[in-house]
């Protein structure tokens, strides 16, 4: 509160125009690190891990195009994005903790993971607030079993812990895009009425 | 004679065709182009195969004409995002077949709209200040969410060289102050979707600042 008050509340625009801020400077980072990393990655090796990636998130039915964006109801989306953010707790701290023994990994992958880590949770609380006036539920506590964990040790030789890293910026840049993509969306159908 | 015979003798496979882009204009539907190769001077067919992230199945083309030669179109009903796209082209003729590189590309990093459109220049009555407007590219479907847009403006007095450029964010509109009186300003904007590519510059847009009878270099100012 500004005046240090008690009974000031952020209108739930307001917390949608932080959340979209957020999401989007996420999926900024994101995007570079996915980038920043690639770059390191011979053709040949990029070509064959895009043939074999796969996301933790990828049994959760995200809507894949306008029209079943457009379908789903804002409840059901909202807990779609509050499903994916949460899937990505345990993920984002083993990268943290795994991208400071990465060689090949740029200087400014470390901060960024970092800060994804970090910004990720406060939009979590962000959406949680959003959650708890438009539609309150209580998520499944399934979601952080989404992902089976790094891989396992006797198989962690330095190229399948490089291609699971990739893997995991890959699924990074592209799960913190559709939270971004959804959270307009929303913002759009609940605040402006489906005419931003 | 001789040259029947050669070109008789020259009769092979096709050469290995090349995919050169994939983009979606919208967001809603996409196209991929290749580039044929040598044909081995017979009749070459052409397919473009592909298969989609998590699906073991092999698709073909749904569409070869809407999007021009060499082409295949993805209508909506063939588009989903945030999806890798396998994609590559088979050439044959009477002689064999060859076949491109495969190309994999999430859909949701090739959306290249349109330029925007309508804009327009007004000058402020009275000041030296520039109202730009312009409204977000044909087909972008900007009110739902579903596409955010970023804009970028350029200008410059026509007789200079270099263009001067400034991020708007996502508004339709800048306000430029403290134009050179007198100058002939020429004026683009082009736009970006949140992870796609520049748009092409928009058409130019020219207006002249009224006065200049001194001729005063104004520094430029931004909203």
């Amino acid at each position: 509160c500004p005046d240090g008050g008690t009974n000031c509340q952020m209108s739930t625009g307001a917390l949608f125009d932080k959340a979209v801020k957020l999401s989007h400077y996420i999926h900024s980072l994101s995007s570079e690190m996915f980038n920043e990393f690639d770059e390191r990655f011979t053709p040949s090796r990029r070509f064959l891990a895009k043939s074999i990636m796969s996301c933790h998130t990828s049994s959760l039915n995200t809507p894949e195009d306008k029209e079943q964006a457009q379908q789903i109801q804002h409840e059901d989306l909202l807990n779609l994005v509050m499903r994916v953010l949460k899937s990505w707790n345990d993920p984002l701290l083993h990268m943290v903790a795994e991208v400071q023994d990465i060689r090949e990994a740029p200087d400014t992958i470390l901060w960024k993971t970092v800060e994804v880590e970090e910004q990720t949770k406060r939009l979590l609380e962000g959406m949680e607030k959003i959650v708890g006036r438009i539609h309150p539920f209580d998520l499944e506590n399934d979601v952080n079993s989404l992902w089976s964990g790094p891989p396992a040790a006797q198989s962690a030789d330095e190229n399948s812990r490089l291609f699971a890293f990739y893997n995991l910026l890959h699924c990074l840049r592209r799960d913190s895009h559709k939270i971004d993509n959804y959270l307009k969306l929303l913002k759009c159908r609940l605040i402006h009425d489906s005419n931003c | 004679l001789f040259l029947y015979t050669v070109s008789l003798n020259a009769q092979s496979p096709p050469g290995k065709p090349e995919i050169i882009k994939c983009r979606s204009y919208e967001k809603v539907t996409f196209s991929c182009w290749w580039k044929p190769a040598s044909d081995g001077g017979l009749p070459t067919n052409y397919s473009l195969l592909y298969r989609k992230e998590n699906d073991p199945k092999i698709y073909e083309c749904p569409d070869y004409e809407t999007s021009g030669l060499n082409s295949c179109y993805f209508d909506k009903a063939h588009t989903s995002f945030w999806v890798f796209y396998h994609i590559y082209v088979n050439a044959t003729n009477a002689l064999g077949s060859n076949v491109s590189e495969e190309l994999s590309v999430d859909t949701t990093y090739i959306v290249e709209t349109y330029p925007p459109t309508n804009l327009s220049l007004t000058v402020e009555d009275g000041h030296h200040d520039l109202l730009v407007k312009w409204h977000p590219p044909d087909m972008a479907d900007v009110q739902s969410g579903w596409l955010t847009l970023k804009y970028e403006v350029r200008l410059k007095e026509e007789k200079e060289q270099e263009w001067e450029a400034h991020s708007v964010g996502n508004q339709l509109k800048l306000k430029l102050y403290g134009l050179t009186p007198g100058g002939n300003y020429v004026v683009q904007v082009r736009c970006k979707p949140d992870s796609g590519h520049w748009s092409e510059w928009s058409q130019e847009s020219y207006i002249q600042i009224l006065g200049g009878g001194k001729k005063t270099d104004l520094m430029l100012w931004i909203s």
